[in-house]
């Protein structure tokens, strides 16, 4: 209970439209914490960042220095610059690596929203047992197919090009389920009028329901896109030839490569992840919302 | 479920849905049997595939049984799809449907059966026999499934045994901590302020990025000439106290034998199970944790913002301070989300592969070997002679274990979700 003082103080305030200070040391304080944490999330990457401007001499140096003397730019040319022979250049694994995630995720957002709208709005026998297939599917790990996957790609003779990538990636459960709930949360009336002038599914799906689910498509393009960019384990397993490397595979070479020249490695790094985080910033409505909606309506 | 809405469609009883029913059965016959031929278990390699010819001379030889099987398997779900399709030949609304909705559905059928379904029938073949691609399959029936667990009792085979105990530890711990820590971050982003949207994308920014950046990034940090040792120096010179640097990646010595150490004993090797996860896979654990909660954190703040002010409210009024709110209202109504994290994270805990790759390779005496970089590195022969079916079995047994654990947690978490 407040005492006497507290609640003369306390009406004065209110009387003046004024809040009281704990209630801005509390705010204060919360903010500090935030900026803290923030930074201590970041702080690996401006380490990073500054430690591709530095000589070999220095990224090596203990204890270190956090900034070089000199700002030394010739590491992100020399790095850019790079051929490591058979076509391997940056500007090819950059198209690689933007190429494959940009069919992946056109694909999964075309076929799981087909797939979507039938599980959402059609009714046919098997139905439900393909969705609930389709969840079951979604438990199995990845390693189980690793494996019999490469056997099946060399059969098919598409190791080491874009197909062994493209077609297991075209679909995704994930995409089809989060669309799937989507679909089904928009009212139909829209469809239903569609079908009294006497649409077809087709074009109930071409014309209503895609212009309707922008967001949804949007937010999935953006989902896969990322991991298909971020993917590291199938494209190191099928795609071997230097002109083929996607970023990720590149960049685990260099650290094969270059040993203790973490100055390179660490342009690399940055080469890789500034063109996501460029697009993350741009779409981070999109991302942030992709995610919630993974976990509130999973 | 809300009726499918059509004009009134005339009965056309004359139909028989026979023939179409027939034509079902073969077609899906067909293309399953295609599909199991593709994933038949044969040698590998080009030259096999150089004709159709060779190719089916090879299956002759190799893989009968696996075709057996898969035509039986076939036939069963054709039969059972002619079916369907006969019994909605008459009804032309229903035809149209079934029709309409397979079509939509065929890209997503067609990858999945081949891609996941056909090849999980070969891998699941392949688990008895020893392959390397280059020979044809040899059944070894359960041989490949007792090596694995030979470890149990033999400690200089232990490496898959070893494995499974490492993710073990890194699923408690790293699952556990990237929880909290994401509730907590949640609830702190969760009041109204102003840039709100700010911190949750600044937060949320390093998970975008790919693990290969994450870890390389982390391995420069933590060299012995890096800056986490050149932190702990100044820190605990501070306090006087002298650090002298480890080399965190490459360091073995296990939690529970540091522990032990500082009381003067030790953990011989030969019960390397009781040193508990080394320091370098700790290390790698601290790293992932950094790039997992912030997305965690993304699914804790949409699931905040579905609570009911007014529970908290109410709470209020009945004298609850904020500690008790947070403990009597929004961690049971997080629940179902909480189970769904802490799903996600194991499974995800389960495979780690990417950073054990790059970081460690297996790591300091094995203590960081996972699963699926096991996987990996016999599948491919990378240390050793290419082993296929012993990955194979490896791998379903990873499958099997990842599916009880989330068989079991869904059945522990989910008592009591409710929504208000």
């Amino acid at each position: 209970m407040a005492t006497t003082a507290q609640q003369v103080q306390m009406r004065a305030d209110q009387a003046a439209h004024r809040r009281p200070t704990s209630y801005y040391v509390k705010h204060t304080l919360r903010y500090l914490v935030l900026i803290l944490i923030g930074l201590v999330l970041f702080t690996p990457f401006i380490l990073a960042f500054i430690g591709t401007f530095k000589t070999d001499a220095e990224i090596v140096a203990y204890p270190p220095q956090f900034f070089p003397r000199v700002w030394r730019w010739e590491n992100w040319v020399e790095l850019w610059n790079t051929d490591v022979g058979q076509g391997g250049t940056f500007p090819q694994w950059l198209f690689n690596t933007a190429f494959l995630s940009v069919t992946v995720a056109i694909l999964q957002v075309i076929f799981g929203s087909m797939a979507a709208y039938a599980f959402a709005r059609l009714n046919f026998p098997g139905r439900n047992l393909l969705f609930t297939f389709m969840l079951a599917s979604m438990m199995i790990p990845g390693a189980v197919t690793l494996i019999p996957a490469f056997v099946l790609m060399g059969k098919l003779r598409l190791l080491n090009t874009f197909w062994s990538l493209i077609l297991p990636g075209a679909v995704g459960a994930n995409a089809i389920f989060i669309l799937t709930q989507f679909f089904r949360s928009i009212p139909r009336d829209l469809e239903e009028a569609a079908l009294i002038d006497g649409a077809s599914s087709l074009q109930i799906y071409k014309d209503i329901i895609l212009p309707l689910t922008r967001p949804a498509l949007l937010t999935v393009f953006i989902l896969q896109f990322q991991g298909m960019w971020n993917n590291f384990l199938t494209p190191l397993l099928y795609l071997n030839s230097p002109n083929k490397w996607v970023l990720n595979v590149a960049l685990s070479i260099f650290q094969q490569q270059f040993k203790a020249q973490w100055n390179l490695i660490l342009v690399g790094a940055m080469f890789n992840a500034i063109p996501v985080l460029i697009l993350f910033f741009l779409f981070s409505k999109y991302y942030i919302e992709g995610v919630a909606y993974t976990g509130v309506k999973g | 479920m809300a009726k499918q809405f059509s004009p009134a469609a005339p009965r056309e009883s004359s139909r028989s849905g026979l023939v179409p029913a027939l034509l079902a059965f073969l077609v899906t016959f067909l293309v399953l049997m295609v599909i199991a031929l593709f994933n038949a278990p044969t040698r590998g390699g080009p030259q096999v595939m150089r004709t159709i010819e060779t190719y089916l001379q090879e299956v002759r030889t190799t893989a009968i049984p696996f075709l057996i099987a898969a035509a039986v398997f076939s036939a069963v779900l054709a039969f059972f799809f002619a079916r369907a399709i006969r019994s909605v030949w008459s009804h032309r609304a229903r035809r149209l449907n079934m029709l309409t909705g397979y079509a939509f559905l065929a890209p997503y059928l067609l990858v999945t059966l081949t891609f996941t379904i056909g090849v999980m029938a070969f891998a699941f073949y392949i688990s008895f026999t020893r392959y390397d691609i280059f020979t044809p399959p040899e059944w070894i029936g359960f041989d490949n499934y007792a090596r694995a667990f030979n470890g149990l009792v033999d400690p200089t085979a232990r490496d898959f045994i070893q494995s499974l105990y490492n993710v073990f530890w890194y699923a408690v711990i790293v699952v556990t901590f990237q929880t909290a820590i994401a509730i907590a971050l949640a609830v702190l982003l969760n009041t109204p302020m102003r840039f709100k949207q700010f911190f949750r994308t600044i937060f949320y920014a390093p998970s975008v990025t790919s693990s290969v950046v994450i870890t390389l990034i982390f391995i420069w940090l933590y060299l012995r000439t890096g800056y986490l040792n050149y932190f702990l120096d100044l820190v605990l010179g501070i306090f006087g106290i002298e650090w002298e640097g480890i080399n965190w990646l490459g360091d073995p010595r296990g939690l529970i034998q540091l522990i032990v150490q500082a009381f003067g004993g030790d953990i011989p090797s030969s019960q390397w199970y009781l040193r508990g996860p080394s320091i370098a896979w700790m290390a790698i654990m601290v790293q992932n944790i950094f790039t997992t909660a912030p997305t965690f954190m993304i699914m804790f703040l949409a699931a905040l913002q579905d609570i009911n002010p007014t529970l908290y409210e109410a709470a209020a009024i009945d004298g609850a301070n904020g500690w008790q709110q947070f403990w009597k209202i929004t961690l049971p109504l997080l629940r179902p989300i909480i189970l769904l994290v802490v799903v996600l994270g194991t499974i995800g805990a389960l495979q780690v592969f990417d950073q054990v790759y790059l970081a460690t390779r297996g790591g300091p005496l094995g203590t960081s070997l996972t699963p699926v970089y096991l996987i990996f590195r016999e599948a491919l022969g990378q240390q050793g002679p290419i082993q296929m079916g012993y990955a194979s079995a490896m791998a379903f047994i990873l499958g099997v274990i990842i599916f009880l654990f989330t068989f079991v947690q869904r059945r522990f978490l989910e008592r009591g979700t409710e929504i208000y």
